[in-house]
């Protein structure tokens, strides 16, 4: 008799659960809200340069006169992993949070379209003649999200906070800011209480000191502004897990949204800050939504996605559907992102790589890559195009400097452009002595001794794992004998490419190129531990440090010019392989209006963006 | 009975602590570690790096790591994530915990809901249609990846249909009482459904197999001698006994509850302790890594020792002193 009652229990709970579902299919579609914005503009408060737009917002009604941007609407974007929620810009850890900060944190300067610092929260700025003093003069009416005014102290509280001796211990990574300022040691070490590097000569002018003249004084103070009089007093320590650092609501900075409301791992609500010193953004908010990659077409198609962009934006795969879509619009850019094949030209010694010690002179030479010759041949036997085209649907470019097309440092005409030459290859690896001696079809090394060369590869970006057995058949056309061995995880591969007391020969990878500032050292200096092709070059290390250095290098002309060389030179020598850098895609709906398209992104100007509400 | 449970518990003691040296030995002989890998940038001077590893203390030897983490354990702290710069590993989790035990129970229950009721019809109606039918579906049900379920549904039952939605929790942000509520189970029949089905066809075998053992065995043969009727031998005698067995597998399962559907939670981006799981993996995360690894053997033993004590009170056989 019991498990009568147990049968019926279950009925009934299955057709609750059935009416449950009935219930909420048809309030499925308003989950992007578009009626009345919180609060309409009196029009009172601006100049009226808008005045049209802000007349018909006060109801659902349609804006009958076309053209003019509609106030109101939230949109919802989409990121494919959650942020870590670490929302203050000095200790930030991953592009997801990068994100949000975006939206809800300004810096002094930021880029334009050809990578040359404009004017932010500062309306100008001016240099002293060897490039030691850096004085700006901040916008007059930024406000914070919480009403607060900005001024020079907040900017010198950004800078003190990462200087800050406790800075790094507490997870900051970012000193590369701070460490060209005068006077960072002696802060650093609690040796005085005053940080020399950044001086508040009044509240709306700050002046920033480097202790030598510095190449690219922009660069080095254009990091994010976090608001003091939130901070003071606690100690940088603290600040990581304050929760002005953590919680919805409670983040302060002083960009176009402010990050209101949040579900861990799922939602982050940003809301327009209508004090915004630009102007009041026109749209009512933005709701970042983490979803998973492959249903993200699907959810543009039915509208209840509205954004796909940073950081991984739309997969070459889902190109074409997404871009056919009616309702989206799409935007391709390059990616800053590049792949290559990485040369092991020394390998370090299992003591240096023990000790943690990256120096040239101790380094075992890679015979087997030395000759030039045979990496020019290298590149002519490799297929580019093909793989851009045929592995990325033609989404992506041949990689030839590494700068972005769009950099002022990047020059198409200045250095060699590579394409596939089978014959070439050949030619050039004959010349150097790499014979075909046991008639394998693989060439034999100038003593007539095996030649073969490995080829190491990571998981995890499937392109580039179906590049490596291309590699190896191209390689192979022209003789080049490649040892394809089993991929790793990404994490293992990587630790591997670092300490590099082994036989590799060939690897592949990635790394980012240099959107700040062009400067390559931090890659390409040959005592740099990043240099993980351990290509030890003198005139490479020259031009490198000719590029930036006091006074010459104050000339932008001067240093793209020295770049120009200096990429003529690394194409002639082929250290690496460069690859390919993919696409960057960003799809919208096609309602969203002022989108700015830059190669840097389409965050520009988010205030300006308007929903056209039909 | 209770000198039993003492005993086991204070068993747990040295097969935990065991538990935790292999998993971290095994963890820390992956190379790498949460600084290194495609997360570099390298506008960050690699010096800063070896400081924030001498900071983590990644630097120390791997019998000085562990012991930090023992001794900050035995005080109740789990530590704090190296991926999520400063966050402590008990926020994150306790961020996380109760979507997974939700999405579990969801679908523990639509697994019971359909694999007990198949099973027992199918084991009534041996080799009838229904019972191919079931059958089928239940190797369907084996063989079909969960990713791939999970895709499918969402495509037919959240894009064709329009029925449920396919990401996440809720809907939006601040929702309360009732409404959080419902939207809560909308969200959770997706993914319920996708995980729950996957086992169902195990159970319902199971089941099916159990019934038949129990209906050809002596007691049942006398108790339909003494002339009770077919409904009272099936669910009476044979069902209860049947069901002996199931619960075992339901105390193992209990540990699985809590390590969530990895998988799953990804096709439906629903941010359980799987999802947390998975990236701690990947980042080389530690600390996360081992108090999950933690919680899950905890439960792991508690589920086995629910089981057996559950098992002395079905089966009045078994008795323990």
């Amino acid at each position: 008799m019991k498990l009568s009652k147990f049968w019926l229990m279950l009925v009934l709970s299955l057709s609750l659960m059935l009416i449950l579902v009935a219930c909420g299919g048809d309030d499925e579609d308003t989950s992007a809200p578009e009626d009345e914005p919180e609060q309409t503009d009196d029009g009172t408060e601006d100049d009226g340069d808008d005045t049209d737009a802000d007349t018909d917002a006060d109801d659902g009604d349609e804006g009958e006169e076309a053209g003019g941007p509609q106030q109101g609407g939230m949109i919802t974007a989409g990121m494919y992993s959650a942020p870590g929620h670490q929302f203050n810009p000095i200790f930030y850890g991953d592009a997801y949070e990068a994100n949000i900060l975006d939206f809800t944190h300004e810096s002094l300067v930021t880029l334009n379209e050809n990578f040359e610092y404009v004017p932010s929260l500062a309306r100008d700025w001016e240099l002293n003649d060897d490039q030691t003093e850096l004085t700006y003069y901040l916008e007059e009416n930024v406000t914070w999200h919480d009403g607060t005014p900005f001024t020079a102290d907040d900017v010198y509280f950004t800078y003190s906070s990462i200087a800050d001796g406790e800075y790094v211990a507490s997870g900051g990574v970012r000193i590369d800011y701070v460490r060209f300022l005068v006077g960072y040691e002696d802060y650093r070490d609690g040796e005085t209480d005053t940080f020399e590097g950044v001086e508040v000569v009044d509240e709306h002018t700050v002046k920033f000191h480097f202790a030598e003249p510095n190449v690219t004084p922009e660069f080095r103070t254009s990091f994010p502004i976090i608001p003091a009089h939130v901070f003071e007093g606690l100690s940088v320590a603290d600040m990581v897990d304050h929760p002005a650092s953590r919680n919805a609501g409670e983040i302060i900075g002083t960009g176009p949204y402010q990050l209101t409301d949040m579900l861990e791992g799922e939602q982050y609500v940003l809301t327009a800050y209508d004090n915004y010193w630009k102007g009041s953004p026109k749209l009512d908010g933005i709701t970042w939504r983490v979803i998973e990659q492959s249903v993200m077409p699907g959810m543009l198609e039915r509208g209840e996605l509205d954004m796909i962009a940073e950081p991984n934006g739309v997969p070459a795969a889902d190109f074409e559907r997404v871009d056919g879509l009616d309702n989206v619009t799409t935007f391709t850019t390059q990616d800053f992102g590049y792949q290559y094949i990485g040369i092991k030209h020394h390998h370090r010694t299992a003591e240096d790589v023990e000790n943690g010690v990256v120096d040239p002179n101790n380094w075992v030479v890679n015979e087997k890559v030395q000759d030039v010759r045979v990496r020019q041949a290298m590149m002519y036997a490799l297929d580019r195009e093909g793989i851009v085209g045929g592995l990325m649907n033609g989404l992506g470019s041949v990689l030839h400097a590494p700068f972005p097309e769009a950099s002022w440092a990047y020059d198409e005409s200045a250095f060699t452009v590579y394409e596939q030459n089978v014959e070439k290859a050949n030619e050039l690896l004959d010349e150097a002595g790499y014979i075909d001696v046991t008639g394998d079809g693989y060439r034999e090394d100038p003593d007539g001794n095996e030649w073969t060369l490995n080829l190491d590869y990571p998981t995890g970006n499937e392109v580039r794992e179906r590049t490596a057995p291309i590699i190896v058949a191209e390689f192979g056309e022209v003789g080049i004998r490649v040892d394809m061995r089993q991929p790793r995880d990404a994490a293992t591969h990587f630790e591997i490419v670092e300490d590099d007391n082994t036989d590799w020969d060939l690897y592949l990878a990635g790394w980012s190129l240099a959107t700040g500032d062009p400067d390559p050292a931090g890659i390409w200096k040959s005592d740099n531990p990043f240099n993980y092709l351990r290509w030890n070059d003198s005139t490479s290390d020259e031009l490198i440090e000719l590029a930036v250095k006091a006074p010459d290098a104050f000339d932008l002309d001067f240093r793209a010019e020295t770049y120009n060389e200096w990429t003529a030179y690394v194409t002639e020598q082929v250290p690496m392989v460069f690859l390919y850098s993919s696409d960057n895609i960003y799809a919208y709906n096609s309602a969203l209006q002022d989108v700015t398209h830059r190669p840097t992104g389409i965050y520009t100007d988010s205030h300006l963006w308007w929903l056209d509400q039909e | 009975m209770h000198k039993y449970i003492i005993r086991r518990i204070l068993q747990f003691i040295p097969m935990l602590f065991l538990i935790t040296i292999v998993v971290f030995a095994l963890a820390k002989a992956a190379p790498g570690d949460v600084l290194s890998g495609e997360r570099l940038d390298p506008n960050i001077p690699a010096e800063v790096y070896d400081m924030r590893r001498e900071a983590l203390g990644l630097n120390d030897h791997i019998t000085v790591q562990y012991w930090n983490w023992l001794s900050s354990v035995a005080t109740g702290d789990l530590g704090t994530s190296m991926q999520y710069t400063g966050r402590s590993v008990a926020e994150l989790i306790n961020a996380r915990v109760m979507n997974t035990v939700y999405l579990s129970l969801f679908a523990l229950g639509v697994t019971l809901a359909f694999a007990i009721p198949i099973g027992i019809y199918s084991a009534t109606r041996k080799y009838s249609l229904f019972d191919y039918g079931a059958t089928t579906f239940a190797f369907l049900g084996l063989a079909t990846p969960n990713f791939f379920a999970g895709l499918l549904a969402i495509y037919v039952f959240g894009f064709m249909l329009g029925w449920f939605p396919s990401q996440g929790t809720v809907s939006t942000v601040g929702l309360s009482g009732m409404e959080l509520f419902l939207d809560k189970l909308k969200h959770l029949v997706l993914p319920g459904f996708t995980l729950g089905l996957a086992s169902t066809a195990s159970y319902m075998r199971y089941m099916r197999t159990e019934i038949l053992e129990v209906k050809g065995s002596d007691f049942i043969r006398t108790a339909k001698a003494k002339g009770l009727s077919n409904h009272s031998v099936l669910y009476k005698h044979t069902l209860r006994n049947a069901l002996l067995p199931i619960i075992t597998l339901l105390g193992l399962e209990f540990g699985t509850l809590l390590s969530g559907a990895i998988i799953t939670e990804r096709v439906f981006s629903y941010p359980g302790l799987g999802q947390l799981f998975l990236t701690s993996v990947q980042n080389r995360d530690y600390p996360v890594i081992m108090a999950i690894n933690l919680i899950l053997a905890i439960t792991i033993l508690i589920g086995n020792l629910l089981a057996d004590i559950f098992y002395a009170v079905v089966d009045p056989r078994i008795r323990y002193d």
